[in-house]
């Protein structure tokens, strides 16, 4: 396998490896938070302080554990971050942290994180793990960006609470529900694939 | 809550996947076909009911107590991760077919959301034991009507012409809003 | 070094690092997470009670709190009352306050909610809900009226308005809320609550 540049490495991240678009992973923070810009601002966020340490640590240690238990020390790694961020969002962001409710902790099952660790920071070196967690985390919170904004502003005229959209402008009350999270998402799946295959054919 | 309440809420109005979100990998991928649906459905729900149990006494019994709420989300996890190895061992000495048939899906029940979400709601929700362990058992039924319900629409959705881009995961999410639409006329029914 | 005894150190050393690192984190967050639950009551109850500066507590169950406040000179300001109980969609988390002879209410807020979004959340709206909440008569029961009115004039003390479209989740706040002042009554006939004021007690 070719070594990436350091661009390539982290460019992948956003587009042809994007882990909700491309590789279907971390569903369901993002289907359940993405109802307004800052929360699912928030979550990409705290993902991504999770994502980064947990890829730092594990890549740091990666010949100190045996293959056999590497699954037990990346849960208690990611865990111990996750609880971190929680901790931290409790603390200095209260009402985001109610709004966002059992989802932060819900960050340590997020398929993401514990993807990365296996498929890349325990075989890379330090440098690369992280420039591969940023480009993942960049991916994951521009999907998480796109999702919501189509949410908030169909579903309540608002962005960031501002609003935009006029008051001739009837929300989509659909849009905040589950449903409109399911069927947006199904439909952004669909757009980034019909872009991938015409770049693919031309 | 009264029990019942609790029970018919985790199944139909708050349904974990169509309500929470929770569950979403499997119910993606293990949809396709209603008997491996079901299968997956049944192991979760088992494995869910034994984590309701287990995260309570955790969580009431040592957490609580010694002031070590901080430690809730490691421990689960880990009890987590532990009880579907158990689960995955027992099967594989009980039933061999049944094993080879769920294959890779066990080990990934342990990143399924639900069943963290589970441990994570009853604690918030602060349940007794028993509304803990009927919400846990209701939730895994939901999730299991969730996924059989999906497979069953899948396997109908296999032989109409969907358009390329959204073959697989897109369809399946435009179908499970569609579902999420359809239970969210469930909410009220409690009332 | 056997592999079995590698995997027992390594697991449990990441363990125990992890451990004693939270334990640290879990320290320095404590308080400010514990000032952080308390000064949402405190808004909320700033919201109902006018004037309100220092707060005890009066009684407490399971779902339901009653606080009294004191203005800042020692006078009493009224009570605040905290209650849960079932919405349409889920649990409510509400504060209402009643003045000093616990014979009106002088406001409602909603504190937690999970109401369908549009419809039922309207009960956290002032213009939709919450402005009909002040000077109802909390002597007896309140019932809802319906179809919804424009202006609080056009209420009885007795009643409080229903959100179009949302009549469940406003009835379902109504309940609550009655529910609470039964209970109010109650402890006022057992002399657990009076409006006297109490200096230096």
């Amino acid at each position: 396998m070719a070594t990436k540049t350091i661009r390539a490495e982290y460019l992948k991240g956003l587009w042809d490896e994007n882990p909700v678009l491309r590789q279907i992973l971390g569903l369901c923070p993002t289907l359940a938070v993405t109802g307004t810009v800052i929360t699912g601002l928030a979550m990409g966020l705290a993902t991504t302080f999770v994502l980064i340490f947990s890829s730092l640590v594990v890549s740091s240690i990666k010949k100190l554990i045996p293959a056999q238990v590497r699954i037990a020390t990346y849960i208690v790694v990611i865990a111990s971050f996750v609880t971190i961020a929680d901790q931290f969002l409790k603390a200095f962001f209260y009402p985001i942290s109610e709004a966002l409710g059992p989802y932060v902790p819900l960050i340590v099952v997020n398929c993401i994180i514990l993807g990365r660790q296996e498929a890349f920071s325990s075989r890379n070196s330090v440098g690369r793990s992280l420039i591969d967690a940023l480009g993942m985390s960049t991916g994951f919170i521009l999907t998480l960006l796109a999702l919501s904004s189509i949410r908030e502003i169909l579903g309540a005229g608002t962005f960031l609470g501002y609003q935009v959209m006029g008051p001739w402008f009837k929300p989509w009350i659909i849009m905040i529900l589950p449903a409109g999270g399911f069927i947006t998402l199904g439909i952004l799946l669909g757009i980034a694939l019909t872009i991938e295959s015409r770049t693919k054919r031309s | 809550m009264e029990l019942m309440a609790i029970f018919i809420s985790a199944v139909l109005v708050q349904n974990f996947v169509l309500y929470y979100f929770l569950g979403i990998c499997p119910f993606l991928g293990v949809s396709k076909k209603i008997d491996s649906a079901l299968s997956m459905g049944l192991a979760v729900t088992f494995v869910m009911s034994i984590t309701a149990v287990v995260s309570w006494l955790i969580n009431n019994l040592i957490l609580i107590p010694y002031d070590l709420g901080y430690l809730q989300i490691v421990s689960f996890i880990l009890v987590i991760a532990s009880l579907v190895q158990l689960v995955e061992m027992f099967i594989r000495k009980i039933s061999p077919p049944l094993y080879q048939a769920l294959g890779i899906y066990l080990p990934l029940i342990t990143t399924n959301c639900a069943i963290m979400g589970l441990a994570l709601i009853a604690a918030l929700n602060e349940y007794s034991f028993v509304e803990t362990v009927i919400f846990g058992f209701g939730s895994g039924l939901g999730f299991t009507l969730a996924i059989v319900l999906m497979a069953g629409i899948r396997e109908q959705l296999d032989l109409s012409d969907v358009p390329e881009p959204l073959k697989g995961a897109g369809i399946a999410l435009i179908v499970a809003g569609i579902m999420a639409l359809a239970f969210n006329g469930f909410i009220g029914m409690l009332t | 070094m056997s592999l079995s005894s590698r995997m027992i150190i390594v697991l449990t050393t990441v363990g125990l690092i992890s451990g004693g690192f939270l334990a640290g984190v879990a320290k320095l967050t404590k308080e400010r997470i514990a000032l952080n639950i308390q000064a949402e009551i405190e808004e909320a109850i700033k919201e109902v009670v006018d004037d309100a500066e220092v707060s005890t507590v009066l009684y407490e169950e399971e779902g339901l709190v009653i606080y009294r406040e004191l203005e800042e000179d020692g006078d009493l300001a009224g009570f605040a009352i905290q209650a849960i109980g079932v919405g349409f969609q889920d649990k409510i988390t509400l504060m209402f306050g009643l003045d000093e002879t616990l014979t009106k209410i002088t406001g409602l807020t909603i504190i937690e909610q999970k109401e369908t979004p549009g419809l039922g959340a309207k009960i956290t709206d002032w213009n939709a809900f919450l402005q009909f909440w002040e000077d109802r008569d909390a002597t007896g029961p309140l019932s809802l009226r319906k179809p919804s009115v424009r202006t609080p004039e056009e209420l009885m003390a007795t009643e409080i308005n229903s959100i179009t479209a949302a009549t469940i989740s406003s009835r379902k706040v109504l309940e609550i809320v009655n529910l609470s002042l039964d209970k109010v009554r109650e402890l006022i006939a057992k002399g657990k609550i009076t409006d006297e004021e109490h200096d230096g007690n």
